[in-house]
């Protein structure tokens, strides 16, 4: 007499059709833009402290400044003898790897940015300078090695980078504890917009929630359907917010690579920080499925 | 089922009263206790606390005072899960129907069902054996609010027998069918009931009452009489 019917199963609850769908999409499209942004800024800043540490443990410059002699010609030719004996202790010493004196090019290099192209070296009094590397994990006593220096060569001054280094150092670091702290904040603004969305939605679907707790349904069968849906809403969101993103992060890290200097030239984003950033949208659907299940659950655990 | 939940009374009252929030109390020390397979009509006047004591006794309501146990289990203690649990083994009739008007029919029907975690292919061939049963036709599988009542209490019917509960609670459940239908639908309570589910009915209907001669639960005055019903009852 009748066909069978055949299932076209529409979910319980019409949390699909709720208007705090598209507030949500935008919200999380902006927390994920932000967050990514924001991720992008603090690998990149630990990137460059990481350098940075390496730079101080791992080398020091030495610096021989010409006598100030009327006959500048003979001041550098006494500068570079005594460049000649600091290589030669240097390389003698069993905790440095290398010890390459910079070139008459390389230094009009670190000069050019201040002093441009049409400067005469000949005329400057040229300090000369002495690229040290040393062995990963060495220590070096370096008052005692200053003492060395000064021995062979009258006018040799040791940097070992630490005093200006640490200072930019924990000027990256605090900024990196702000970012970080920016992170924790989008990721809490961000669950608080999904919890009240969601009591907003459960006071919307009141009767259909209380319909399904007299079938039997326990709180988890209703709380995975706002968790499935929230975490749709959260993928869908998170894609826009990478999607704009990743232009972003490209723009940004262009513009820092125009500043000249060498420092903001090491922050640079690894594979693993793009494969991070590309994989927020996962990430933000995990929280808001986390957020508006146990929202539905504490909620529903007040109601009989 | 154990022995143990075998002797026990489906449902028991003791001393309970309700009130909503601080306004009188509808039901005032109701003590009642329906034996495991029985047949109640639950009558009285408009406004006596006939829905108020259903929703008691489908555990949607806590008593504010007293003590209600279900299935042998004291309500009051019992956790959230263990009360879903119980909800599986009630079937309710509501007066207003409490269909899920988005929904088809047949997903309304097979609610119950779903919650328990039946598999679809199951699910399917109950849900239109028993849509055939109370004369759904194919074209209302659209969304139930396109339904005329008297389909629309035929699927609240069929939502609440589906899974042949153990306790069966209808509030006028033929108020809005034909006299024939009426009959149709009680003459399933009574074949349920025959199976073992234990049945309430709250009606005004005096021929039904009448004619299915079974025990009353009688609300007056905020409290419950029994009244017995005449001869041997319903045959």
């Amino acid at each position: 007499m009748f066909d069978s019917f055949k299932t076209s199963r529409h979910k319980e609850l019409p949390l699909s059709k709720d208007s705090s769908n598209l507030f949500l999409k935008i919200m999380i499209s902006i927390a994920v833009f932000l967050f990514a942004v924001t991720l992008a800024g603090v690998l990149s800043i630990n990137s460059m402290l990481i350098n940075w540490n390496n730079s101080i443990l791992g080398s020091l410059t030495v610096q021989i400044i010409p006598v100030n002699d009327a006959n500048r010609q003979k001041a550098a030719e006494d500068a570079l003898q005594q460049q000649q004996k600091v290589v030669a202790l240097l390389e003698a010493m069993p905790e440095v790897k290398r010890a390459i004196p910079l070139s008459d090019e390389q230094l009009k290099m670190l000069l050019n940015p201040w002093l441009g192209d049409d400067v005469d070296m000949a005329d400057l009094p040229m300090p000369r300078l002495i690229d040290v590397k040393l062995h990963h994990g060495a220590e070096i006593d370096y008052n005692a090695l200053a003492e060395k220096l000064v021995n062979v060569a009258p006018q040799a001054s040791l940097d070992n980078h630490k005093l200006w280094l640490n200072k930019l150092i924990n000027l990256a670091s605090g900024i990196k504890m702000l970012a970080l702290s920016i992170l924790i904040l989008v990721i809490g603004v961000t669950s608080g917009a999904i919890f009240y969305t969601t009591q907003t939605s459960m006071g919307l679907h009141k009767d259909v929630i209380e319909i399904l707790h007299l079938m039997g349904a326990k709180d988890t069968y209703i709380a995975q359907q706002y968790a499935f849906r929230t975490a749709f809403l959260g993928f869908v969101g998170g894609i826009i917010g990478v999607v704009v993103a990743i232009p972003t992060i490209i723009l940004i890290a262009r513009l820092a690579q125009q500043i000249e200097g060498g420092i903001i030239n090491e922050m640079h984003l690894s594979v693993g920080g793009w494969t991070a950033i590309a994989s927020l949208p996962l990430f933000s659907a995990l929280v808001a499925m986390q957020t508006a299940y146990y929202t539905v659950k504490h909620t529903l655990e007040r109601m009989m | 089922m154990s022995d143990i939940d075998n002797m026990q009374p489906i449902m028991k009252m003791e001393n309970v009263s309700l009130r909503y929030g601080i306004g009188p109390d509808v039901l005032r020390n109701i003590n009642l206790e329906l034996p495991r397979g029985s047949f109640y009509f639950l009558t009285g006047k408009s406004g006596a606390g006939k829905t108020s004591l259903l929703s008691m006794m489908y555990l949607a309501q806590k008593p504010s005072a007293g003590r209600v146990s279900i299935f042998g289990n004291n309500v009051n203690f019992t956790i959230r899960n263990s009360l879903a649990m119980f909800r599986r083994r009630i079937g309710v009739v509501f007066q207003d129907f409490r269909l899920l008007d988005h929904v088809s029919a047949f997903d309304n029907v097979a609610l119950p069902l779903r919650v328990c975690g039946m598999s679809e292919k199951e699910i399917i061939v109950r849900v239109n054996e028993l849509l055939r049963w109370v004369e759904i036709k194919r074209s209302t599988m659209s969304v139930t609010s396109t339904l005329s009542g008297g389909e629309k209490q035929r699927v609240a019917i069929a939502r609440a027998v589906i899974n042949r509960p153990d306790f069966l609670l209808a509030d006028e459940p033929t108020g809005n069918v034909d006299s024939d239908i009426a009959t149709k639908l009680m003459k399933l309570f009574v074949e349920l009931n025959k199976l073992g589910t234990t049945v309430v009915i709250a009606t005004h209907n005096e021929n039904l009452i009448r004619e299915f001669n079974y025990p009353q639960i009688h609300l007056q005055n905020h409290g419950v009489t029994i009244i017995p019903a005449e001869g041997n009852g319903y045959v």
